[in-house]
């Protein structure tokens, strides 16, 4: 490989330096028809799953298909759906917050024929590339973390799990016959990038065992008061231990208070928090983002503890698609699922899904806990 | 033949959900043949090994990952997660494997041209692999080796005319809902309130200074597309004062069938025919509406849910006096648990140059600086100092709108120039009235 | 300006076994100086090639270029 120069000289950082700049304006990307009519929509209405067309007061419409997608993307396939764009809608395109595609066009020939091009592209394997769905009272596509394509703290993947459920409840996606739109997100750990807390149902990487202490490199490898500030729980402290008939530096870990968190991992290198026995996933249902109706609410823990199982984590996506399939015959039109579950009460919703209700999800952790236990009663048997 | 045998990946891909299986291994496949001749500056085989080191995982169920702190470009102390892998002599290719984040644009709108770019930056330089986005809202490089990321930045920057996201304890990337450019709830233009102040705070999201992370999220209408309130520390939600505005003709064409409610979006059950009563006027959680023949609404009484625009998008839509609600503090469960963010500001116009939006911010910042501790998000700040004190340095006034109820302890902390007399009491004065 | 980065530098100089600091951290070396003017400070280290950033993604330290047990592990490998 011969090293190909940008421009950048090392020995002058700041010579012909940008910096500051911020992103490109989204002036830059508009689609013609959105850029005429900002501000001037007049309504919208899914033509069918997956197809949106929005009419401006002055009659112009936008049709938008939307595309599920798998967030992890190669150049590859971003030149495939710019190619698509290309085709169909003069170079323009976007991403959902939730990592779907949407490609616009301006009249319904247009769309007909940009829908007939999509639905054909699928990969070697088998799956497609653009499937078309994800509106209304649907499944969207689903939100996750790095989980082992890259984390160095995940207690399982994401991307293996979210293509295994994504697959179970395709249905879902593709049609719009449940009571309300369903979120659903996964992260691999519980430091959540992402909205977990706060979706209908989402999937939480846990770790249940406290890190091991590397005590013949830790010393070497690390600062040893960052890795002690770096505990949320004040679990970590300084020590000196003998190894190999020497005294050394290194860290204790009191492993009643670990939340295995893996925070120390990230400043430690020798404080690995990773196991294939104690790592699995916890499984949370109810939270809502949007103020429609009911107010936004947290998600809370229904199955406290689920193995991993690659490459397809047939018991989690079994649970997912059941408390789905539970919700969809029970609750009431509009009703999202912790809008369901609270209106006929948490017992009803473990009698009704048959998930067992174990003391691991009765909260014990701080101040929060009390009020979620039950001060009245009038409960249902 | 693949560099590796992944058989357990192979199985994720069948199935009509996308493969990302599949998709890095048309990858790896596209860098092996490199029909353009490229002279990859990261390692050809980085697709093929992350495939690999992936297997590996699948088959141990343990990540492979390693977390490193000193990478980055220079001057900036964030846009860059430093990756290296654990297995570096079975998979060299992703030794080291370093992510860069670059700010999208606003709305995720984009035109090829431009993504075409990023493209071929990132397949030169890079492994060819993206996420498009990432949780926080940037566009994600995934994986490149330290002699590159000048190069990378330097390309950005002058081919692209684009900067990197934040990491860090710093102002995150800012995200949006796509507003008002294509959504008619939208009551406020998101995509220019973010770049605004994505713009306007480039050293905040670029040099860290601050306890933790900070998250700016926009959403146009309290539907939420963006979540905001539960993903961002700074929450700006539209909002309106004045009445939902009815048209009474369409609200008839909803009753009688001419159009199809909640846009369509429970076409695919037969929940039988629309009913205005049930589905809208017993919906709503104020119960401020009723229909006789034509709709009312109690405007005084409306909490603006949504709901009932949302049904009949057509017939109603948000007020004229539009605007924002700005929330405080949400933040993921470490360490108390989860918050959602909670109301500081009821109103705010939003406006250019937004004057009134960034005094919010700034005046939060000077004190969270001051007063947070080390890892401490805002929304724990706020907790430990109290709702109040965050009032005080915001010089906002109290009001009910700010709680769901008011306090039931009557632990109340009084400043000494609230009570008559103040603290300072002469015992001797005390003793006249009362007896030792 | 030249006053105040000496006494940052004095100050990281000034901790033994210790590397990594956080923003809060150095604005100690500094107490009468508002906080966004010791970040001018720090840029100016850090822009004159003595400072450098650390992250660990989620928070992120700063130290004098080229210190720490961390440095020498990541770049070698």
């Amino acid at each position: 490989m011969a090293f190909i120069s940008s421009g950048y000289n090392p020995e002058k950082p700041m010579e012909g330096r940008i910096t500051d700049i911020g992103p490109r304006s989204f002036e830059d990307f508009y689609p013609p028809v959105i850029k005429r009519n900002k501000g001037k929509w007049d309504y919208h209405e899914i033509l069918e799953p997956g197809i949106l067309v929005h009419v401006a007061e002055n009659g112009e419409k936008c049709f938008t298909v939307r595309c599920g997608a798998a967030r992890l993307m190669s150049v590859s396939l971003i030149r495939e759906a710019c190619d698509i764009a290309d085709k169909h809608c003069g170079g323009h395109l976007r991403w959902t917050t939730r990592n779907n595609i949407e490609f616009m066009v301006e009249n319904e020939a247009a769309m007909k024929s940009l829908v007939a091009d999509l639905k054909d592209r699928k990969f070697a394997g088998g799956s497609n590339k653009f499937p078309i769905g994800g509106t209304g009272a649907a499944i969207s596509n689903m939100i996750h973390t790095q989980g082992w394509v890259h984390c160095h703290t995940p207690a399982m993947d994401a991307s293996g799990p979210v293509k295994a459920v994504m697959d179970e409840v395709f249905d879902y996606f593709q049609s719009m016959k449940l009571p309300a739109p369903i979120r659903l997100a996964l992260a691999c750990c519980l430091n959540m990038c992402g909205a977990v807390h706060a979706s209908d149902i989402g999937i939480v990487g846990i770790h249940r065992k406290p890190p091991i202490v590397d005590n013949e490199v830790l010393d070497n490898v690390c600062e040893i008061p960052l890795a002690v500030a770096a505990c949320p729980t004040g679990a970590i402290k300084p020590t000196k231990t003998d190894f190999d008939g020497k005294k050394i530096n290194s860290v204790s870990v009191n492993e009643d208070r670990c939340m295995y968190c893996g925070n120390c991992y990230t400043m430690c290198p020798a404080l690995p928090l990773a196991d294939y026995q104690g790592d699995g996933c916890v499984i949370m249902v109810g939270g809502k983002v949007s103020n429609r109706i009911s107010m936004p609410k947290l998600a809370k823990v229904v199955v406290a503890y689920i193995p991993n199982e690659p490459p397809r984590w047939p018991t989690l996506t079994k649970a997912i698609k059941h408390i789905i399939e539970v919700y969809s015959k029970n609750a009431k039109k509009y009703e999202r699922v912790g809008e369901w579950a609270e209106r006929i009460g948490w017992e009803k919703f473990f009698e009704l899904t048959g998930l067992e209700f174990t003391h691991h999800l009765i909260d014990d952790f701080r101040d929060p806990a009390y009020y979620t236990w039950r001060q009245s009663t009038q409960f249902k048997f | 033949m693949a560099k590796h045998p992944t058989p357990l990946l192979d199985q994720l891909e069948t199935g009509p959900w996308p493969s990302f299986v599949s998709d890095i291994k048309q990858e790896a496949e596209h860098r092996s043949k490199n029909p353009k001749g490229i002279d990859f500056q990261a390692p050809q085989d980085c697709p093929a090994d992350l495939l690999g080191v992936l297997e590996l995982s699948f088959k141990e169920k343990e990540t492979h990952w390693k977390h490193g702190g000193i990478v980055g470009v220079f001057g900036y102390g964030g846009g860059v997660i430093g990756r290296y892998c654990d297995k570096p002599e079975e998979f060299p290719g992703v030794a080291h494997f370093h992510t860069v984040r670059i700010n999208q644009p606003a709305g995720k709108y984009y035109h090829t041209d431009y993504l075409r770019g990023v493209c071929d930056i990132w397949e030169l330089r890079g492994s060819g692999l993206t996420n498009m986005h990432g949780s926080t809202g940037d566009l994600v490089l995934l994986g490149t080796v330290t002699p590159q990321l000048e190069e990378i930045f330097y390309d950005m920057t002058h081919k692209l005319n684009t900067d990197l996201g934040g990491s860090g304890g710093n102002l995150r990337t800012p995200a949006d809902c796509l507003g008002q450019s294509r959504c008619e709830f939208a009551c406020y233009d998101t995509q220019d309130l973010c770049h605004t102040l994505t713009n306007d705070y480039q050293d905040e999201l670029h040099r860290p200074a601050f306890p933790y992370k900070f998250k700016f999220k926009f959403d146009g209408c309290p539907n939420s597309c963006v979540a905001a309130l539960a993903r961002s520390d700074f929450s700006v939600v539209g909002t309106w004062k004045d009445d939902i505005q009815i048209d009474q003709a369409k609200v008839k064409a909803y009753v009688g069938g001419e159009f199809k409610p909640n846009a369509g979006a429970h076409a695919g059950r037969d929940w039988g025919k629309f009913d205005i009563v049930k589905e809208v006027i017993e919906r709503c959680p104020t119960k401020c509406m009723s229909f006789d023949g034509a709709l009312k609404i109690d405007n005084a009484n409306c909490t603006r849910c949504m709901h009932c625009i949302n049904v009949m998008p057509r017939a109603l839509r948000v007020g004229k006096e539009k605007g924002a609600s700005i929330l405080l503090g949400a933040k993921a469960p470490i360490l108390d648990g989860a918050q959602l963010s909670s109301l500081l500001v009821p109103f705010v116009p939003v406006e250019k140059p937004y004057t009134e939006i960034k005094e919010v911010i700034e005046n939060i910042w000077d004190w969270w600086m001051e007063e947070g501790k080390n890892r401490e998000r805002v929304g724990e700040t706020m907790k430990r100092l109290s709702f109040q004190k965050l009032l005080e340095v915001t010089n906002i006034k109290p009001v009910a709108q700010h709680v769901k109820e008011p306090r039931s302890n009557p632990y109340i902390f009084f400043r000494e120039d609230e009570v008559l007399g103040g603290w300072t009491r002469d015992i001797n004065e005390f003793r006249k009235r009362h007896a030792r | 300006m030249e006053a105040e980065k000496k006494i940052i530098m004095d100050f990281l100089e000034g901790k033994k076994g210790k590397t990594k600091f956080y923003f809060n951290d150095l604005c100690k070396a500094l107490p009468d100086m508002k906080q966004r003017d010791v970040k001018k400070i720090l840029t100016a280290l850090v822009n004159d090639g003595k400072l450098e950033f650390w992250s660990s993604g989620s928070t992120t330290l700063y130290g004098m270029v080229g210190a720490g047990k961390q440095h020498s592990t990541e770049e070698g490998e």
